[in-house]
């Protein structure tokens, strides 16, 4: 599978700040890839780069097979973060302006725009201004203003924020959509619920530094195995069975509650069954399953913190 | 190139959608329309007929101030049957010229011909009143309108002159008629008698009582005996002071008099002084810049020089409705943050280029209906008269002056756009970009002060100094073309400014690279310096 966008090695430094670090990822191509971070990591600053708004400072980043991103602008869809329109201008008429703008016949620029706006639920709105819509149908006539010259790439900078639950399912299924029709997508987030639903691969970056690149899958596993148990004088059979790292009481407030850091080979119905083995009544027996926003936190939660207070 | 285009494409569109485009394509001609109109309707309107109480301690200096009054009343009345007699013949004129060929340039040697024959100082006759050329009534000497006879006889003859079927010539109303001192007054009675009893109709506080009906008093004219010693003055009662008419008409004929009598006991014949007074020292103006033959500097000359201001306003208009434009545009862009989509679809030049070109031709299209509704309103009102003003004018501003023009107005309206769109790109809001267009609307005063007293020296020092600063060249080239000045002028300040035009847009397309993703405060000019250095940023 060829590659949508690498970046190698990218710094970017305005004055003395390194807002983007020796960042090195690549995305392939077909997959959707979250690209999450705390804020102020250097999300937006490395999209902008990839996207050739920005030049990097040092380092190179190829796009779609080509070293700039002005020689394949065409084949690319951009949602900027801070989301703006043509406050005068008709949605549909910003939807056609944007996708003739990327080269397309402005015939079927406009009926691509109604299309769309149908298809995603603002087929009455069409010939509003702007500046009557509400900020999320804002939003998402923008979004669609970046996919409807029918992308092979589409970058996409905090789809989410500010939609309600209900808009962001159908920001999902939009992204999906473009996966099924074969693009490429990357998607910039804080939220990890999004990123665990749709995404395939993640880059994770904090303080302008790459913190993790690879599959959802790989994610998880960055994080250790744990078990939650819970039961009468549990503490004292724990130093006798194996395969146990560490044992710490649980953080969430449930008193007698203890998090065990499990080996990676141990089983954890080997484990259940020594409890039982050593005669323990036990409460509560969970194998926790890690999510993306642990892993989250776990990667950035001290960069993330610190950037907060600066 | 196509990207340039649609982005210059939309500009043009989302403008032309605004009400200010067409509030002030519409505003315009509606002006202009109410200049025309408004003279016209106070004049129809006008002064209502002033009345008048005279009284004469002197019977010749009453009678000729009575004169002076049938003079002017009979010359209202004159005018105005010749305007009638214009507007009654205007189609078969009009036809008239329709089927005259005739040649600008000829038209215009016989103008000046006839224009220092008719007038000692041709300069105060401006060619380009078809009125003062159609007055041919002006030319009507003073006496065969005070004989009432031959009053009579011209003024048949004029009105003979109407085509069939023409509406009938209503007299208009007196412009000053005298009524008669009411009964218990005679001129007997002291000045101060008088201006007693008169005081209250003077003041406006009662309606006299004239023979036919109560009427406005609008003077009291006391001429006290002996007025043409100069001993006594005129005692002139009025509440309008504005209105000076009817004072000046009875001192200057009462002052010709008195110098006429002066004449006779000094035993000088009056004939002799008036053609004395008619002698004039005549004068050629010689351009040596000319070939030979042709030096002589005429009224042609004269429009050729003064054309350019014309040229001078309409860019430096186009200047100014297009910087508004394009701070408003770049500036919503900006603060909407749409700059960054837009960014991802064009290159910041494009973008640019694009957003130029758009406002510059809601520009172009806005001056082109100014001037379209101009000459159709001129048409409309001022008949045929004016088309040949236009064909005068295509006569007298060759190819190669209008060339010259549209090169400066090019270059000078890019340079002043790009350098407003670079403004917009570093400004979240209209206020911050405000304190940066103070400095540079005190730079575009300068040209609108100078644009009059160039044509007077156009090739002086001032002048030549001036072309070399690029914001000022444009305007003061186009006001220097016609006066042929240097060649070395034309092209050095052509290359300097087609060097100058790259040069800002190279410098705001860098500023506007940068800018436009800028947030917050706009930048110090030492930071703007920064931006021009680095490249990448």
């Amino acid at each position: 599978m060829a590659t949508a966008i690498e970046l190698k090695n990218v710094v970017k430094r305005f004055g003395e700040f390194n807002a983007v670090d020796d960042v090195s990822f690549s995305v392939e191509e077909g997959t959707i890839c979250g690209f999450l971070g705390p804020n102020g990591a250097g999300k937006t600053t490395s999209i902008r780069m990839i996207l050739d708004i920005l030049r990097p400072t040092s380092g190179s980043i190829s796009i779609l097979g080509e070293k700039n991103a002005s020689l394949v602008r065409d084949r690319i869809g951009y949602l900027p973060e801070e989301k703006g329109l043509y406050k005068k201008m008709t949605a549909a008429g910003i939807i056609a302006y944007f996708a003739t703008l990327k080269g397309m016949p402005k015939k079927e620029a406009r009926s691509i725009a109604r299309e769309l706006l149908q298809k995603y639920g603002l087929g009455s709105f069409m010939d509003h201004k702007c500046e009557a819509l509400s900020k999320g149908m804002g939003q998402k006539v923008q979004v669609l203003a970046s996919i409807a010259h029918s992308p092979d790439l589409v970058i996409l900078d905090e789809p989410f924020s500010g939609l309600d639950p209900v808009n962001q399912e159908v920001m999902e299924e939009v992204i999906r959509d473009l996966k099924s029709q074969g693009k490429t997508v990357l998607f910039s987030t804080h939220v990890m619920s999004h990123a665990e639903r749709i995404c395939e691969d993640i880059v994770v970056i904090a303080a302008g530094k790459l913190a993790f690149n690879g599959t959802v899958q790989q994610a998880k596993a960055i994080l250790p195995r744990r078990v939650r148990v819970g039961g009468e004088s549990i503490e004292k059979v724990i130093p006798s069975l194996d395969g146990i790292v560490s044992c710490t009481p649980v953080q969430d407030g449930r008193e007698g509650v203890l998090e065990l850091i499990v080996e990676e080979t141990t089983d954890s119905r080997n484990l259940l069954k020594s409890f039982f083995d050593a005669g323990v009544a036990l409460d509560i027996f969970e194998v926790v399953k890690p999510d993306l926003h642990e892993i989250f936190v776990h990667l950035v939660g001290e960069d993330a913190r610190e950037a907060a207070h600066r | 190139m196509i990207r340039i285009y649609r982005v210059a494409l939309r500009e043009y569109m989302e403008n032309a959608k605004t009400k200010g485009f067409w509030i002030g394509i519409l505003l315009f001609p509606l002006m202009i329309w109410l200049m025309l109109e408004v003279p016209r309707f106070l004049e129809e309107k006008g002064i209502p007929t002033r009345h008048v109480i005279i009284v004469a301690n002197d019977d010749v200096a009453g009678d000729i101030s009575r004169q002076r009054l049938t003079l002017l009343n009979r010359q209202k009345s004159l005018s105005s049957l010749q305007q009638h007699l214009a507007k009654e013949t205007a189609d078969q004129r009009a036809e008239m010229l329709e089927n005259t060929e005739f040649d600008a340039a000829e038209l215009l040697e016989k103008l000046e011909e006839g224009l220092s024959q008719i007038s000692p100082d041709a300069g105060a006759i401006n060619p380009f009143n078809p009125e003062q050329l159609v007055e041919i009534g002006d030319l009507v000497p003073d006496e065969m309108l005070l004989n009432d006879f031959r009053w009579k006889a011209l003024k048949n003859l004029l009105i003979s002159q109407l085509p069939e079927g023409s509406a009938a010539f209503v007299e208009p109303e007196l412009r000053f008629k005298e009524v008669s001192l009411p009964s218990d007054l005679t001129s007997e009675s002291t000045n101060e008698e008088i201006e007693n009893a008169l005081r209250p109709y003077l003041r406006g506080e009662k309606l006299f009582p004239s023979t036919d009906e109560n009427v406005d008093l609008f003077a009291l004219v006391i001429i006290p005996e002996n007025v043409f010693d100069g001993e006594n003055q005129i005692r002139f009662w009025s509440t309008n002071l504005a209105d000076t008419d009817l004072l000046d008409a009875i001192t200057s004929s009462l002052s010709e008099h008195a110098r006429n009598l002066e004449y006779e006991k000094r035993e000088i014949s009056t004939s002799d002084v008036t053609e004395i007074a008619a002698l004039r020292i005549r004068s050629n103006n010689f351009n040596p810049n000319k070939e030979a033959g042709e030096e002589k500097v005429g009224i042609r000359d004269k429009i050729r020089q003064y054309a350019p201001i014309g040229f001078v306003y309409l860019l430096w208009i186009a200047i100014f409705s297009v910087a508004q434009m394009l701070l408003n545009n770049t500036i919503e862009e900006k603060s909407n943050r749409i700059i960054e989509v837009l960014l991802s679809s064009v290159t910041t030049n494009e973008l640019l280029l694009g957003k130029v070109f758009g406002v510059a031709a809601v520009g172009v299209t806005m001056q082109l209906a100014w001037i379209g509704s101009m000459i159709t309103i001129l048409r409309l009102k001022a008949g045929p008269g004016a088309e040949w003003v236009v064909d005068l004018m295509a006569a007298v501003i060759s190819p190669e002056l209008l060339i010259g023009f549209i090169f400066y107005f090019v270059t000078g309206y890019l340079f002043y756009a790009f350098l407003f769109a670079g403004i917009g790109s570093v400004c979240n809001t209209i206020k911050d970009a405000q304190n940066f267009m103070g400095p540079i609307m005190l730079i575009l005063m300068v040209p609108l002060g100078t644009m009059m007293f160039i044509p007077n020296d156009p090739n002086g020092t001032i002048a030549t100094a001036m072309s070399w600063i690029p914001p000022w060249s444009p305007f003061i080239m186009m006001n220097r073309m016609a006066a042929n000045p240097p060649m070395s002028d034309i092209v050095g300040t052509g290359v300097m400014m087609i060097v100058s035009v790259i040069m800002v847009f190279w410098i705001s397309s860098r500023v506007f690279r940068v800018g436009v993703l800028r947030t917050g405060q706009p930048p110090k000019i030492l930071e703007l310096l920064g931006w021009l250095r680095s490249s990448n940023s």
